[in-house]
């Protein structure tokens, strides 16, 4: 743990006042990151708060890493430095919400189910579904550069975020972008923000541009038994007029996941394709037509139109896939791998040879996921027997080594998002930095040029 | 410029790639704004290195550099303000790669918009953006302005439609962000050039995404006798779940300019016109057709025609694509403003700009992305007349600070160059533009790379200096 010096201790009432000051064992054990913990936690309220914390650490050169709900706290590496924890759960107010303009002003610490709630009042709603949605923030969500099953449809958050207000490393208040949904003033310096781990500055408010709620929506599922067949359907279905917003791909290993979290409609060692429609009826009829029979046409197994409520299992499934893949405690890494949908069928095979031989010697499966024909996520479990709280071993450390020499050998670049402490003591979880490096570490300068924010976190170190 | 300078330009790139004439030089002090600068050389690169050797040259001689498109742009952001060497990437048009498998083209910058779309309509693509010069722009000036048109309302603008892109700095490295796939992991390089304005970096190739063309297009004009029942369709229909993949709008005036020049049977009597599209899949677009007619007689319309065939939508849209030429027709000069407001506030907007044209004594009409509340007000001057100019100018700043007080924003699509740069602390405050000028740095520490645009110059002029709009008054107005 962190040790402030006592000079210091006594001088962060004054930042956010005595009683959001947080400094009691158990607190700070839950904003732990990495097996670090911070000498304090606070809670500021508004962005003036938020640019005095920074300053002051700044001055004192102490480390910040900014978070909300907790929930996405293992991405990256662990930090180099960590004294302060700013936790933004009490700026959870929505500053503006005008329906007529599908435009949407929040703090960050608004929840990803509460904003929903709220939003499905107005009959709109935000295509962020991350895991575990009920604590998950918008803030964090941005910084960890989570997706949804809905991305197919509606794009990365990169797409629908209109602008941001935030606090800089140095303690400035600044801005960018707008509160309308067309806007090119000036430079999008919030691009930068998603995805950017807490690293650039403390975001104060996000401006998002929301989606009406569709008449109706359904869910269809086709079983096929086989990669290659699942893949001739999906390049049949985006080579058709048809518009789905949802369209994910799971392997047998994932099937068999959600099946044990009590989704017994799902049809069993089995590749499957989910893909929703949504819009008018007629448009819902015509997709179950078409679906059904380019399902034939690829030969498909099983072609099934899921119910309202299976809709919803299977859709909180796909939503909370890294939380269902790691939630029976057994230790396991989930890699992300962005990819084009030419080169999935070979990448998979070769995920499989990886994986078929850390299976037979120990034991490890391999579940799968392919969110919008753009991202696969794998992820590596130990065996079901193994035991809670132990120590992963070299087996799974050497199947994540594998992995990842393997997507870099095929031109992608790996993420790896959840993993055992010590597969990151063996591994850096980012790719290698790219040729982009300097003018990365550049901007990096000028937002935190003291190197404040969640140092060492990042790719490239950063 | 020395002439050496020139001499060493044409041992690089050859004779036929440099201009130098003072009259060949003419074409290249405008752009579609009412901006003008005088650049020293005008040069055409075939190739990335001759973008680097350029540049290296540039270095070496301290001179400004300054891509150029198709000098479209509204905001003169391919103006070489400060004089120097202007990079016309006529030459370097090709289409390197179609990949449909995966819904990818590669591109050279200088590719014209639609030919990209033409090229890949045999695999039932296209390009989303489509900016009004669609048939002139290039691709590479529609990364440079992050450039919309009517179809990004559903679509998004253009940094939603590039993946990766190739840069060469003004120190003459060439460095790639971006890739095929549809994220990277680090910082989103892309995001941020992608409307940089020519001031981060030269860019020398573009891997942007493909769409699949819709299976049917409907194409809707309703006539109104109010304006006020226009905008007030626009945001029932928006609030109602539908989004048209176009929603224009264009006022009486601009109408009557319009269908004098291209006869598309708008109705001289009426107030506003709306054209909207809505596409997808035939059984999406005949439900959101039907239901958009209905909104707009319930907003008494006037009439609410469908267009039946290809040729009665072209007739439409010509009305809409060509309305600045219309306007041409009728005044010696006009200025094309570009502001957004929340759409829902179009009615006071427009209530407001009245006012302001009597003010200054112009006519003001206005053109509209109606959708996403994307207004073009066009000023109409003489600019041979000095007091005209001034009035015109004068009338489009007080527009502008009108949309960033309704709680919009001083550009949607056309960007900030060197019209709206000194506006610029309508919205941003001195720290915001300070941290832009550092980000900026980073790329371009020199500021010889499309120099003094974007941001204030800071120079004041003895003008009033302007403030930023207190935050939280934003969007109360």
């Amino acid at each position: 743990m962190s040790q402030l010096a006592p000079s210091l201790t006594s001088r962060l009432p004054d930042l956010v006042g005595p009683a959001r000051v947080i400094t009691n064992a158990a607190s700070l054990a839950a904003c732990e990151v990495d097996g670090h913990s911070p000498s304090a936690i606070l809670q500021p309220e508004s962005p003036a708060e938020i640019a005095e914390i920074l300053r002051f650490a700044s001055a004192e050169r102490l480390a910040v890493i900014p978070m909300g709900g907790r929930t996405h706290l293992g991405i990256g590496m662990p930090p180099r430095h960590y004294d302060l924890a700013v936790d933004l759960s009490r700026m959870n107010k929505i500053l503006a919400c005008e329906p007529r303009d599908l435009t949407l002003g929040i703090e960050p610490g608004v929840t990803c189910a509460d904003l929903a709630r709220e939003l499905l009042q107005k009959g709109q709603f935000l295509p962020i579904a991350p895991p575990f949605n009920d604590r998950a923030t918008l803030g964090g969500m941005v910084a960890a550069g989570v997706d949804s099953p809905l991305r197919y449809g509606y794009g990365a958050t990169r797409d629908f975020l209109l602008g941001i207000e935030f606090v800089t490393g140095e303690g400035l208040i600044s801005k960018s972008g707008g509160r309308v949904v067309k806007n090119v003033t000036g430079y999008d310096l919030h691009k930068l923000f998603v995805g950017s781990l807490g690293t650039l500055g403390i975001v104060t408010r996000l401006n998002f541009r929301t989606f009406p709620l569709p008449q109706f929506r359904r869910m269809f599922l086709v079983a096929f038994d086989g990669p290659s067949r699942a893949f001739e359907f999906c390049r049949l279905l985006v080579n058709s007029p048809l518009d789905p917003k949802v369209l994910e791909v799971l392997n047998p290993g994932t099937a068999a996941l959600f099946q044990s979290r009590g989704v017994d409609f799902l049809p069993s060692s089995s590749w499957l394709v989910a893909i929703e429609a949504a819009g008018h009826e007629p448009v819902l009829v015509r997709h179950e037509r078409d679906l059904a029979s380019i399902s034939r046409e690829a030969g498909a197994a099983k072609f099934i139109s899921l119910e309202e409520s299976q809709r919803d299992q299977l859709f909180a499934c796909l939503s909370e896939f890294p939380s269902i893949a790691l939630a029976s405690k057994r230790p396991g890494v989930i890699f992300r791998v962005p990819a084009v949908p030419s080169a999935m069928p070979s990448l998979l095979e070769k995920i499989r040879c990886v994986a078929d031989d850390h299976n037979d010697d120990h034991g490890l499966t391999c579940a799968i996921l392919i969110r919008a024909l753009g991202v696969v996520y794998v992820a590596l479990l130990s065996p079901e027997q193994f035991p809670v709280g132990d120590n992963p071993g070299a087996p799974l450390i050497n199947c994540s080594r594998s992995m990842f020499d393997l997507f870099i050998s095929h031109g992608a670049l790996p993420t790896i998002e959840r993993c055992p402490l010590d597969v990151k003591t063996a591994l850096d979880v980012w790719p290698p930095a790219g040729p982009e490096n300097e003018i990365v570490q550049r901007l990096k300068r000028v937002f935190d040029p003291r190197e404040i924010l969640s140092p060492g976190r990042f790719r490239g170190g950063i | 410029m020395h002439r050496s300078i020139i001499r060493e330009l044409e041992t690089l790139l050859g004779a036929s790639a440099v201009l130098s004439n003072s009259e060949d030089l003419l074409l290249y002090e405008y752009d579609g704004s009412i901006e003008e600068s005088h650049p020293d050389a005008i040069v055409f690169p075939a190739r990335k290195e001759d973008v680097v050797a350029i540049m290296a040259l540039a270095n070496r001689h301290g001179l400004p550099i300054v891509g150029r498109g198709a000098g479209t742009g509204l905001s003169g952001g391919a103006l070489a303000r400060r004089g120097g060497i202007v990079v016309s990437f006529s030459r370097m048009n090709h289409i390197l790669e179609i990949d449909p498998e995966n819904r990818r083209a590669v591109v050279e910058p200088g590719v014209v918009n639609l030919d990209l779309s033409r090229a890949v309509e045999k695999y039932g693509l296209y390009f989303a953006p489509d900016p009004s010069s669609q048939k002139a722009c290039t691709i590479g000036g529609n990364v440079a302005e992050n450039s919309g048109g009517p179809h990004t309302l559903a679509y998004g603008v253009t940094s939603n439609h590039v993946t990766g892109l190739e840069l060469v700095l003004p120190d003459a490295q060439v460095v790639r962000v971006g890739g095929r796939a549809m994220e990277t992991p680090g910082y989103d390089l892309t995001g941020l050039v992608v409307g940089s304005e020519g001031t981060f970096a030269l860019v020398t190739e573009i891997t942007v995404k493909l769409l699949r063309l819709p299976e049917d297009v409907r194409t809707l004009l309703a006539i109104f006798d109010s304006l006020e029942e226009a905008t007030d369709s626009v945001a029932e229909i928006t609030s109602r779940g539908i989004t048209p993949a176009a929603c224009e709008m264009l006022d009486g005036y601009t109408l009557r300019a319009v269908e004098a020049y291209v006869h598309a049977g708008f109705p001289v009597d009426s107030a506003a016109v709306l054209l909207m599209e809505v596409e997808g899949l035939r059984e999406s677009a005949e439900a959101q057709a039907a239901e958009i007619g209905e909104v707009c007689l319930r907003h008494h319309a006037r009439e609410v025609r469908r267009a039946r065939d290809g040729r009665e939508r072209a007739l439409l849209w010509k009305g809409r694509k060509e309305a600045f030429g219309a306007i041409g027709r009728v005044s010696p000069s006009y200025y094309v403003l570009d502001g957004v407001i929340p759409r829902t506030k179009l009615t006071p907007t427009l209530l407001r700009i009245e006012e302001i044209s009597k003010h200054f004594g112009l006519v003001i009409g206005n053109i509209f992305h109606a959708g996403d509340g994307n207004l073009h007000p066009l000023i109409l001057f003489d600019h041979r007349d000095a007091d005209q100019f001034r009035r015109a100018r004068a009338a489009g700043d007080e527009i502008m600070r009108l949309c960033v007080e309704m709680g919009g924003t001083l550009t949607g699509e056309h960007g900030v160059g060197m019209e709206k740069n000194e506006l610029m602390p309508l919205m941003f405050s001195e720290s915001d533009l300070d941290l832009m000028r550092k980000v900026r740095a980073v790329f371009n520490p020199a500021d010889m790379l499309n120099p003094d645009k974007v941001l204030p110059l800071g120079k004041g002029c003895g003008e009033t200096r302007l403030q930023p709009f207190p935050v939280s008054a934003a969007g109360k107005a």
